[in-house]
C-alpha cells in the first residue's frame, strides 16, 4: 500500500467511530465488518481522495453513510422487511454490569432501531459523535435544517420510548 | 421541560458503544493493501487499454494514407527478410583440383590460344599503350 503508515493510523483513530455508526446503523455486525472494509479498500484505492480533507472523521463519516445507503439499496425490499426487525437484532451498546443500566441499553438499542435509519444516523452523529449540526449536514450531505429537525424528531421518539423506563430509573437514583 | 431533555440527552450519549472486534484491524489493513495493488495493476491494464483508442485517434484523421505506409513498411521488411535468409556462402576450397581437371582446363586453354592466334601483335600494343603521351593524342587516335 502506497500510504500504509497513514492508512493504520486512520485506522486507529476512526475505526471505533466508524465502527459503532455503521453498527448502529445497520445493526448486523457482518454488515459493519463488510461496510468497515469497504471504506478502507477503497481510500486504499483512491489515496487521492484524502488529500483535501480537512475533517477526517466527517470525511469518513460520509464515506462510511454513503456506503451502507448503497448497501440498503443493493438490497432492496428484502432489507427493508428486515430493517423493520432490527429491534430484534445485534446491540450496539457495550453490555453493561448493572442490570438496570444493562436493561436501559437494550430498550435504547430497540428504541433506536425503531427509528427511521436518516433520523438515526442524525441522532448518533449528535449523541455519541458530538458533531454539530453543521458538521453532521456535511457528514450526510443534508441540509442543516434537515439535520436539526431529523434529529428534535428522533430524540423525542426516543424519549417517548424510554420516558417509562427513564423516569423510573431517576427516581431510582434519587 | 428543556433542562429535562438536556438530562435525557446526556443520559443516552454516556451510553458506551461496543468494541470494534481487535482482529478485523489486521484483516480490513490487509485487505485494502490488496485492493490498492489490484488497483495499481488495473491502472497498467487501463493505460494499455486505452493506447489503442489513443493510437486511433491519432491515425483516424488520414487511415489510407497510413494503411498505405504501414504496407510500405511490411514491404520493405518483407524483402530484407527474404534478403537475409538466402545463404550466401562463399566456398573456399584451400584443396587442389584433381588431375584430369587441371588437365582438362590447360587442354582448354591451348585451344583457345589456338583459336586467338599468335599474341606478338598484342604484345606491341601493349608496349605502345604502355609509354605516357598526352591527353591530346586520345583524342587523334579515337578520331582515327
Amino acid at each position: 500500500m502506497r500510504r500504509e503508515p497513514e492508512f493504520r493510523r486512520l485506522y486507529d483513530e476512526h475505526a471505533q467511530s466508524l465502527y459503532a455508526f455503521l453498527l448502529n446503523f445497520t445493526r448486523d455486525e457482518s454488515d459493519t465488518r463488510d461496510l468497515l472494509q469497504e471504506v478502507f479498500v477503497k481510500l486504499a484505492r483512491n489515496p487521492e481522495l484524502l488529500d483535501d480533507v480537512r475533517d477526517e472523521r466527517a470525511f469518513l463519516i460520509r464515506f462510511a453513510h454513503n456506503a451502507a445507503i448503497d448497501l440498503i439499496r443493493r438490497r432492496g425490499t428484502r432489507e427493508r422487511t428486515r430493517e423493520n426487525f432490527a429491534a430484534e437484532s445485534v446491540s450496539p451498546f457495550a453490555p453493561a454490569n448493572d442490570p438496570d443500566e444493562q436493561i436501559f441499553r437494550a430498550e435504547l438499542a430497540k428504541a433506536l432501531a425503531g427509528l427511521p435509519p436518516d433520523q438515526r444516523a442524525v441522532v448518533h452523529l449528535k449523541l455519541w459523535e458530538g458533531l454539530t449540526f453543521e458538521q453532521i449536514a456535511d457528514a450526510l450531505a443534508i441540509p442543516q435544517n434537515t439535520a436539526a429537525s431529523r434529529y428534535r424528531y428522533g430524540l423525542d421518539k426516543l424519549r417517548e420510548r424510554l420516558r417509562p423506563l427513564y423516569e423510573e430509573m431517576k427516581r431510582t437514583e434519587q | 421541560m428543556n433542562e429535562e431533555m438536556e438530562q435525557f440527552e446526556r443520559r443516552l450519549s454516556r451510553q458506551p458503544f461496543r468494541q470494534v472486534p481487535a482482529e478485523w484491524r489486521e484483516e480490513i489493513l490487509a485487505e485494502a493493501g490488496r485492493g490498492s495493488k489490484v488497483e495499481g495493476r488495473a491502472q497498467k491494464r487501463l493505460w494499455l487499454s486505452s493506447l489503442v483508442p489513443r493510437l486511433s485517434s491519432v491515425l483516424w484523421p488520414h487511415p489510407v494514407a497510413w494503411a498505405g505506409l504501414t504496407a510500405i513498411w511490411i514491404f520493405i521488411f518483407a524483402v530484407d527478410t527474404s534478403l537475409r535468409d538466402r545463404p550466401s556462402v562463399v566456398v573456399i576450397s584451400n584443396s587442389s583440383p584433381p588431375a584430369e581437371i587441371i588437365v582438362e582446363v590447360r587442354q582448354q586453354q591451348r585451344l583457345l590460344a589456338e583459336l586467338l592466334g599468335p599474341r606478338e601483335p598484342r604484345e606491341a600494343d601493349r608496349s605502345k599503350s604502355a609509354a605516357p603521351r598526352p591527353r591530346s593524342e586520345f583524342t587523334g587516335i579515337l578520331s582515327v
